[in-house]
């Protein structure tokens, strides 16, 4: 089991085991997504997954939430496995809180509306409560005055962090990220991302694809490396970017002008 | 040439009826098409695969015919069916439901699917049911696209009633026909008769244009 | 209760010929109406100005109208008006393009403004005349756009054609009513008719879906 092995150096391996995958196979029709997944997750801990495109990323974080249903291996999530049954996996997805690339804002409703939506539909909060945590949310991720804006009207950056407070209302055990500053503008990427840090910092347990290096080696406690829908290389980001052990992490790497 | 345009005055209480007419069948229909059509769409979608086929077929088959056929069809074919005599309204108003029922399951169809996949799974991320994604989600949002194809529909559906005057329906067309064949005041009464239709469609034809500026979607 | 589609057989070549009528219409009115829903349109976008309220009215009227309206108005009323009679198929031929030109005006204005400014803006900097741009830059993009609606277009022809029976055309609606009076079985006739309107517009309105579906994918990119 190299991952149960591999929590040697883990700045927060001692927390509990939040999210364990073990041997996960997702495959597409003839195509196979992930080929034997295994990574644990502990409490307060960021882990970044990276790898080249297509190399399954987004697919396992689909698969933690069961968004997509795995054909082999496991994955645990605080102690038991994922359900298959729908309503019992709905329990699952509401301490999970997930961010998309794409932000999928839902368009018809006011950014305040958004973040409120989730408390009010699926924790049947009544409106007062739901809209005072939406308000607070709002303002933790620095959109107080954006609350009555449409997403139409917010730029990427602020979108997305609206996306990344409704999530939150939810009050998730885990956030999960997809390459939340992939469509973004330069300028706007480092606003998301502080409020991510804020996140890290404040002990939230996630899981983040990215593609900025940068913040999985400064935020990240963990960092996976996808390729062909296996992990190659997995350890703190001072072993994968400083002193990568495998080709394909370092040829990776390279592509991207990481110079290590 | 003479022209004599009391007859349209003399025979207005005739005329009244049959717009009253004209008008009572596009509400009927559309009344029976609304809720019918999006029950068709909602099988389509997400019924048992044989039950998918059949409403897949009933949507495919009226959306290619002309509605003239199908009145036809339908007064021929009603009272066998269902073993005792239809009135000729109630025949016109079952064909004309019978197509606008197919366009409007088609135009809920188009609708729906037209919100990105990544809608639901945003509402599903946050622990929706897949019918709280719907009803919360997608509806909302497929709205703006179905009401202005439904707007439209209205006034195709407007001017479609005047078919069923092949099956001696008391609307508008066939009423203006009637008087014109028992006065002979072909121009006059022809001529009346589309100046009332205009008088109601052209506001309807507005309104659509209207509805469409409103709900444009831009992408 | 039987069904004998003998009577099909029986009168299948005078049913054929109402088949090619309906074909016949439905391809010169489609011709007819995109000829003269292109004027139309160019009209109301580049025309004199004092012209285009009426031509706004006209497209707009058009589809305020019942086609069945316009066919019986330009069959009975209109030789009254002129003094000379038409022949049913000219009529409907007449009819059928004055009200289905109005859509085609609509299609085809909403394809030359759906090509970007920017356009127009490009080749007007390299010198272009306006009618050279309209011709070589504008409407060589707006043309694709406007297909898939003028395939719908065409589905909705074939069916308004039915609809020329009103007026004794011979198309296949009216053999198939002559039929199913002289033979007293309509139900045959009829589904028969149905089988074969399906067989002629489904294939139009597939192509249709099928090509814009590649256009919609070709547009993404
Ligand atoms: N619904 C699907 N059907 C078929 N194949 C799919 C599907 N979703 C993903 N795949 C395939 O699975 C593989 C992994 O996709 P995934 O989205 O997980 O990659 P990724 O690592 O997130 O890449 P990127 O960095 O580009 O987002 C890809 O080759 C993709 O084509
Ligand atoms: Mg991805």
């Amino acid at each position: 089991m190299i991952a149960e092995n591999n929590s040697g150096g883990r700045a927060k391996g001692t927390g509990a085991t939040i999210i364990r995958y073990r041997g996960v196979v997702k495959r597409y029709g003839a195509f196979t997504a992930l080929d034997g997944v295994f990574l644990n997750v502990h409490a307060g801990e960021v882990v970044c997954l990276i790898g080249p495109s297509g190399s399954g990323k987004s697919t396992l974080l689909r698969c933690t939430n069961g968004l997509e249903s795995i054909e082999g291996g496991d994955i645990e999530f605080e102690g038991t496995m994922l359900p298959r049954d729908e309503r019992a996996l709905r329990a699952v997805r509401q301490r999970m809180g997930m961010v998309f690339q794409s932000f999928e804002l839902f368009p018809h409703l006011t950014a305040q509306q958004n973040v409120s939506e989730g408390p009010r539909t699926v924790l049947q909060m009544n409106q007062a409560d739901a809209n005072q945590r939406a308000a607070a949310l709002l303002d933790k991720v620095g959109l107080a005055d954006k609350a009555p804006n449409y997403p139409s009207a917010l730029s990427g950056g602020q979108q997305q962090r609206v996306a990344i407070a409704r999530a939150l209302a939810m009050n998730p055990d885990v956030m999960l990220f997809d390459e939340p500053t992939s469509a973004l503008d330069p300028e706007t990427i480092g606003e998301v991302l502080s409020v991510m840090k804020k996140l890290a910092d404040e002990g939230m347990t996630m899981v983040v694809v990215t593609h900025e290096m940068s913040f999985a080696r400064r935020v990240g406690d963990w960092v996976a490396v996808f390729d062909a829908g296996r992990i190659v290389e997995q350890g703190p980001p001072r072993q994968i970017f400083d002193a990568p052990t495998t080709e394909r992490t370092r040829d990776f790497l390279s592509h991207l002008g990481w110079s290590g | 040439m003479t022209l004599d345009w009391g007859v349209v005055w003399q025979n207005r209480d005739a005329l009244i009826k049959g717009t009253a007419t004209t008008i009572l069948l596009t509400f009927a229909t559309m009344a029976i098409a609304l809720p019918c059509g999006a029950v068709v769409a909602v099988l389509r979608l997400y019924a048992w695969k044989p039950i998918r086929g059949l409403a897949t077929a009933y949507v495919e088959f009226f959306r290619n015919l002309p509605l003239i056929l199908v009145v036809y069809w339908a007064f021929y074919v009603l009272p066998i069916l269902t073993g005792f005599g239809v009135s000729p309204l109630l025949t016109g108003l079952a064909a004309l439901a019978l197509n606008v029922t197919a366009y409007n399951a088609e135009t809920f169809r188009a609708g729906i699917n037209s919100i990105r996949r990544g809608q639901v799974e945003a509402a599903m991320a946050l622990g929706m049911s897949r019918v709280q994604a719907l009803r919360r989600v997608v509806i909302p949002q497929a709205l703006r696209r179905i009401l202005p194809v439904l707007a439209s529909t209205w006034v195709s559906l407007f001017k479609d009633t005047s078919l069923v005057s092949v099956i001696a329906v008391t609307e508008l067309a066939y009423v203006s026909m009637q008087v014109r064949a028992q006065t002979f005041r072909v121009l006059e009464m022809l001529t009346a008769m589309a100046i009332i239709y205009w008088l109601l469609g052209y506001p309807q034809a507005k309104l659509v244009d209207w509805i469409q500026r409103r709900y444009a979607v831009t992408e | 209760m039987e069904f004998d589609f003998a009577v099909i057989t029986d009168h299948a070549r005078f049913l054929a010929s109402g088949v090619g009528v309906s074909l016949l219409l439905a391809v010169l009115s489609g011709a007819t109406s995109l000829a003269t829903g292109f004027i139309v349109a160019l009209l109301r976008l580049y025309g004199p100005p004092w012209l285009k309220p009426a031509v706004v009215l006209y497209i707009d009227s058009m589809r305020a109208i019942p086609v069945l309206v316009v066919l019986v108005w330009t069959f009975f009323a209109l030789p009254i008006v002129t003094g000379l009679t038409m022949p049913p198929f000219f009529a409907a031929l007449l009819g059928l393009t004055i009200h289905l030109a109005a859509y085609a005006a609509e299609i085809v204005r909403a394809g030359i403004e759906s090509v970007r400014p920017g356009q127009t803006r490009a080749a007007l900097a390299l010198g272009m005349s306006r009618s050279q741009i309209l011709l070589r830059i504008v409407l060589p993009q707006a043309i694709v756009r406007m297909l898939p609606a003028f395939g719908s277009l065409l589905s909705i022809t074939i069916k308004d054609t039915a609809i020329a029976s009103v007026i004794a055309v011979p198309e296949l609606m009216r053999q198939s009513e002559t039929v199913a009076g002289q033979s007293f079985q309509p139900i045959e006739v009829y589904t028969f008719a149905m089988l074969v309107y399906f067989a002629m517009l489904f294939p139009v309105t597939r192509g249709v879906d099928l090509f814009y579906r590649r256009v919609a994918h070709l547009g993404r990119s």
